[in-house]
């Protein structure tokens, strides 16, 4: 393992941190609830969900987090902006920490990040994401709330690779006239979270790694993916059981977080029970290996909790 | 040259579909590809069927397998839109209107809409060797077979080979070593751009 020699910042929001040297602080999991599928929904367009599953999911997700030590932030995924409206009503009763706003449609990420402001809740959300897909009428809504925090996709479809990446984040490389962090700095977003943005497998997920390191050298924010998405969406995979499925979502968790990421957005909130322990194992290795590298981990860390 | 020929008289190669993914592979001779877009469904009688809920990769994956068989002429775009992606409406516009030179898709209202593991020779094969029939929000399995019936019956193999695509390499280049960045500790660190393990001098 290593030591950054440009400072790592930290994020903080709604008192979970991201950030820093490897080693110092323990991973942030996040965990999506109500995606495209869920079995607990019963209508993503209306919002209709089990709440009593949907409850002990989060629990589950809360109660793993307090074992590990490894904070947790619930992903939430709406269809829709009343299906946004729903879920965040029902998580205010059951949900005191952060929580990601994200949608496939821009218009509901763009209501719900107004709704949380609204309901003053804009303090413990995290918008996801700024990205090559983002609008100017996406910029206003996001200017006309309170939102502060943000992911940024780093996907560069017109230059894959690591130098594409990097290009799309600092000056916006071939298809943008600017870079996505100064139109998130203007847009007036201040905690910003660099998601390498995960392919399938076999069109450059492994990119996603070396980009992680590359991006914390060079940028020294908070960096974390999505790495699970490879996994899911790779056939070959699919066929296989059950224990092999997960066995490979466990180690892309843990080599993500090698790779120096800061925060995994897990996927699906069943997958606590295997993300938890991975990401506990991989904090706890990776902080003994840089102890002589002059990096404490924090009292919290797993290190101080799980042996 | 044995093979070649005998594959140009079948109109594609094997292994066909060349392109791994989700999807059902069906007879090969057949003339229709059905694209379900978001809806898991699974009618018979096309070369191949399967979803596509991506506006990037997915399509890229579909435009691959396509014109590496020369049977197929018709790709019906069935099954519910995926919402923000719009995958279907990339298609079409794909079809209709091509790329640009940084690879995005002229016309698409889909988020991502860009092209970039493929060469333009690929589009535009794509583009002569198949006609797309829009059925975009149709869900009724009979019915989505009683199309790809339909347009079976009137395919006659595209005149010319299979259009294999090959996987772009990425561009090599010179490394050389920078500044360390990041450090390993007994004197050992790392150029991030460069991507390279170097040893501090002392």
């Amino acid at each position: 393992m290593f030591r950054f020699s440009r400072e790592q910042s930290i994020v903080n929001v709604a008192g979970v941190k991201f950030g820093g040297q490897p080693g110092m602080l323990p991973s942030v999991l996040c965990g999506t609830i109500f995606y495209h599928g869920h079995r607990i929904v019963e209508d993503e367009e209306r919002g209709i969900f089990d709440g009593s599953a949907a409850e002990k999911l989060i629990a589950r997700q809360e109660e793993l987090s307090e074992e590990t030590g490894c904070p947790s932030v619930l992903h939430l995924y709406a269809r829709s902006p009343l299906a946004f409206e729903k879920y965040l009503d029902f998580v205010e009763r059951v949900w005191s920490g952060p929580f990601i706003i994200d949608s496939a449609d821009a218009a509901t990420r763009s209501s719900a990040a107004l709704l949380a402001t609204e309901l003053g809740y804009a303090d413990r959300a995290i918008y996801n994401s700024i990205s090559l897909a983002t609008d100017e009428k996406e910029v206003q809504a996001l200017r006309d709330s309170e939102i502060d925090s943000a992911i940024i996709l780093a996907y560069n479809p017109s230059e894959p690779g690591v130098d594409g990446s990097l290009a799309i984040l600092e000056t916006g490389g071939k298809v943008l006239e600017k870079g996505l962090l100064p139109m998130a700095w203007e847009t007036g977003l201040v905690n910003l979270l660099i998601d390498p943005a995960v392919v399938p497998l076999g069109s450059g997920a492994g990119s996603a790694l070396r980009f992680s390191v590359a991006a914390k050298a060079r940028l020294g924010l908070p960096v974390g993916s999505g790495i699970h998405n490879a996994i899911s969406s790779w056939p070959w995979l699919s066929q296989k059981e059950m224990a092999a499925r997960k066995c490979c979502d466990a180690a892309a968790a843990a080599m993500q977080l090698l790779s120096a990421a800061d925060f995994l957005l897990y996927g699906p909130i069943e997958s606590a029970d295997i993300i938890f322990p991975a990401a506990a194992m991989a904090d706890i290795l990776i902080a003994e290996a840089v102890r002589d590298l002059d990096i404490a981990p924090g009292v919290k860390h797993p290190l101080h909790r799980l042996v | 040259m044995a093979e070649e020929g005998k594959s140009c008289k079948r109109g594609y190669e094997d292994p066909w579909p060349p392109v791994r993914g989700d999807y059902l592979v069906g007879n090969p001779n057949a003339g229709v590809v059905a694209v379900t877009l978001a809806s898991p469904l699974f009618p018979q009688g096309a070369a191949i069927c399967g979803q596509c809920k991506t506006e990037n990769l997915g399509i890229e994956k579909i435009v691959a397998n396509v014109i590496s068989n020369c049977n197929i002429r018709f790709l019906i775009l069935c099954g519910v839109e995926s919402k923000g992606h719009l995958p279907g409406n990339t298609i079409l516009a794909l079809h209709r209107n091509g790329i640009d030179e940084q690879g995005r898709i002229i016309g698409s209202r889909g988020a991502i809409p860009f092209i970039q593991n493929l060469p333009p020779e690929a589009i535009q094969r794509f583009q002569k060797q198949v006609e797309l029939i829009d059925c975009i929000g149709l869900e009724d399995v009979v019915q989505i077979e009683e199309q790809i019936s339909r347009y079976n019956r009137l395919a006659k193999p595209y005149p010319e080979q299979p259009f294999q695509v090959i996987k772009r390499k990425a561009a090599s280049r010179q490394i050389v070593a920078g500044k360390g960045d990041l450090s390993f500790g007994a004197g050992v660190a790392m150029d991030t751009a460069a991507w390279l393990v170097i040893e501090e001098a002392l």
